[in-house]
């Protein structure tokens, strides 16, 4: 297979360093680095975090398109009513719009989450057979209370125990299909029928839609909730889903110590002293009360 | 599938792994039917008298045919290994499997080279059996590989790999000695130290990454599962490889299968290697440092 391979991936301020470790972990896993063109869609972002992300092409002959939805009306008319709540914001919606965000060219697209890690040639995830179904993803292994919540009954009014249901966070798309199904229009109708709130938002609404016109991907192509007893099985993707983030001081994840060096040594501390330096405030309130 | 005539297995070790070494061949011996046509190359060097004859009771236990060769009597293999970079934890020994064309007898066509910390679990003459490809010899992917071809912040180490290639562990590996022979490995090390090369590179792992590359047959991972925590017990491994400082014979080893390896080596073996390694260890205490 030849050709661009773009790489869409959706992120605020908040996820800029990891944004930087997934871009720069495709790069040295892959054999076809100028042929790659990342898509970044973000909203919020600093021009120091830009200038960052953009540095990244000095070091590899790759493609880097910034597509920034601060301004993009579509965007903001679309996320304005849904519903979020913390530790997500609404750019998560952002991978619904992609037909919609991504220039013609992009028939095929790899949607990453920033909390991933790329450890094989991304070429050979492109190069999937997708059986004529729009998309390509791993089922959930979580699935179950990801589903049903609390009792595994909460939400039995919309899925079953045995609904195939994938993990949102590695997507191969097939442009065209994924167009035709209609996201956003779909999304707000589940959003209108008070859907949305109680279920898991973006990934929720893509499983409502795509049902049973998803191709399942080998599972190694988004392992989540990994931990370092799972490296052995050699991971193509690494999701770090869950508290266990590899970029905080004592990660307990799985190849933590090798992500910290893909994201580099640099930009890993001045991460983590910008988020120590927003959390500063709040934890002064708690450790000085007036 | 091999199903008749002899199954050849090469280890190759020193005097401090002949316990380690008894249990691999044990457990071997333990997994198939076909013990008797088993034939065991020792390759060892500077092994005790009083270890080979528990060595060589797996004949009698198992009928499997054991021939030993020390490599100290060999004055080309002396003067070989007396040139090569070694650590405490890898001496130059580690370098003798890359002799094993000159060193393995004549009739020998296939050769399975286990190192000596590693538990086989699974009928050997599966993985003796399986089709290479046409390849010359067939590993399992090395899971830290990435961080081990490319250094700190993944760019310290700018060659002679490429992360994006695949690059084994070279623990487990499956020979077809013709194309072996043809490799002219011996001529290769001499080429690596003539140049200054060798000092660079990760012991023999690398100089047979190096030299074997894109000619591999990449194997499951249960074939040689590394850094084996217990939670990897699920996935039932054909071939537990305790690559890191936690081994199984050590008291307290939160490793897979440390409770069953530790009867595989028989509790006497075990006591008598503690025994072996505490006088080893106050020999050193005594022993001016080199």
């Amino acid at each position: 297979m030849t050709g661009t391979l773009h790489i869409a991936l959706t992120f605020d301020d908040r996820y800029w360093a990891p944004a930087y470790a997934v871009m720069r972990s495709i790069s040295l896993a892959s054999n076809r680095r100028p042929d790659l063109v990342f898509h970044l869609i973000h909203t919020g972002i600093s021009p120091a975090s830009r200038a960052h992300l953009d540095s990244f092409a000095n070091e590899f002959p790759v493609a880097i398109n910034h597509i920034a939805l601060d301004q993009h009306q579509a965007y903001k008319a679309f996320v304005a009513d849904l519903p979020i709540a913390k530790p997500f914001s609404p750019v998560i919606y952002a991978r619904l719009l992609l037909d919609r965000l991504l220039p013609e060219t992009a028939q095929r697209i790899v949607y990453l989450d920033c909390d991933t890690f790329v450890r094989a040639p991304i070429e050979t995830l492109f190069a999937e057979n997708l059986g004529g179904k729009p998309i390509g993803a791993v089922l959930d292994a979580h699935r179950h209370m990801q589903m049903l919540g609390r009792d595994l009954r909460q939400n039995s009014d919309v899925f079953s125990y045995n609904f195939p249901y994938f993990n949102s966070g590695v997507l191969l798309i097939d442009r065209t299909a994924y167009a035709s199904a209609d996201m956003p229009g779909r999304t707000m109708e589940l959003h209108r029928q008070g859907l949305l709130s109680r279920l898991q938002y973006d990934q929720a609404a893509l499983n409502l839609v795509f049902k049973d016109n998803w191709h399942n991907l080998d599972w190694r192509w988004n392992v989540i909730c990994p931990e370092p007893a799972h490296e052995v099985l050699d991971p193509f993707i690494l999701h770090y889903t869950g508290p266990r983030k590899p970029w905080s001081l004592l990660p307990g994840a799985a190849f933590a110590r090798l992500y910290r060096h893909v994201m580099t040594n640099d930009i890993f501390y001045a991460f983590w002293r910008e988020r120590l330096r927003a959390r500063l405030p709040g934890l002064l309130k708690v450790l000085v009360p007036k | 599938m091999n199903t008749a005539g002899p199954l050849h297995i090469a280890l190759t070790f020193d005097d401090y792994f002949w316990a380690p070494a008894y249990a691999t061949m044990r457990s071997v011996c333990l997994t198939t039917r076909r013990r008797t046509d088993l034939v065991f190359h020792l390759f060892h060097w500077q092994l005790a008298d009083e270890n080979r004859a528990i060595l060589d009771a797996i004949g009698t236990e198992f009928g499997a045919r054991i021939i030993h060769t020390a490599l100290a009597e060999n004055a080309a293999v002396r003067a070989l290994l007396a040139r090569l970079p070694g650590t405490k934890s890898f001496p130059p020994v580690v370098y003798a499997r890359l002799l094993l064309n000159q060193l393995l007898p004549a009739e020998v066509e296939r050769v399975l080279y286990l190192d000596s910390d590693v538990y086989v679990r699974a009928p050997v003459e599966t993985l003796i059996g399986i089709d290479l490809e046409g390849k010359t010899l067939a590993a399992a992917p090395e899971p830290g590989r990435h961080h081990l071809v490319r250094g700190n912040d993944m760019k310290t180490r700018m060659g002679p790999f490429d992360p994006a290639d695949p690059y084994f562990n070279s623990g487990v590996l499956l020979i077809d000695r013709a194309r072996w022979g043809e490799a002219r490995l011996p001529d290769y090390l001499e080429s690596l130290i003539t140049s200054g090369q060798l000092n660079a590179l990760y012991h023999d792992q690398d100089v047979l990454n190096l030299k074997f590359l894109g000619d591999v047959t990449l194997l499951d991972p249960r074939w040689n599962l590394t850094k084996p925590h217990p939670a990897l017990r699920a996935l039932d491994p054909f071939i537990v490889h305790y690559t890191t400082g936690m081994k199984p014979w050590n008291t307290l080893a939160y490793v897979a299968f440390g409770s069953s390896y530790k009867h595989v080596m028989t509790r006497a073996v075990l006591r008598r290697y503690a025994a072996y390694r505490r006088r080893r260890w106050l020999a050193g205490l005594f022993s001016p440092k080199a």
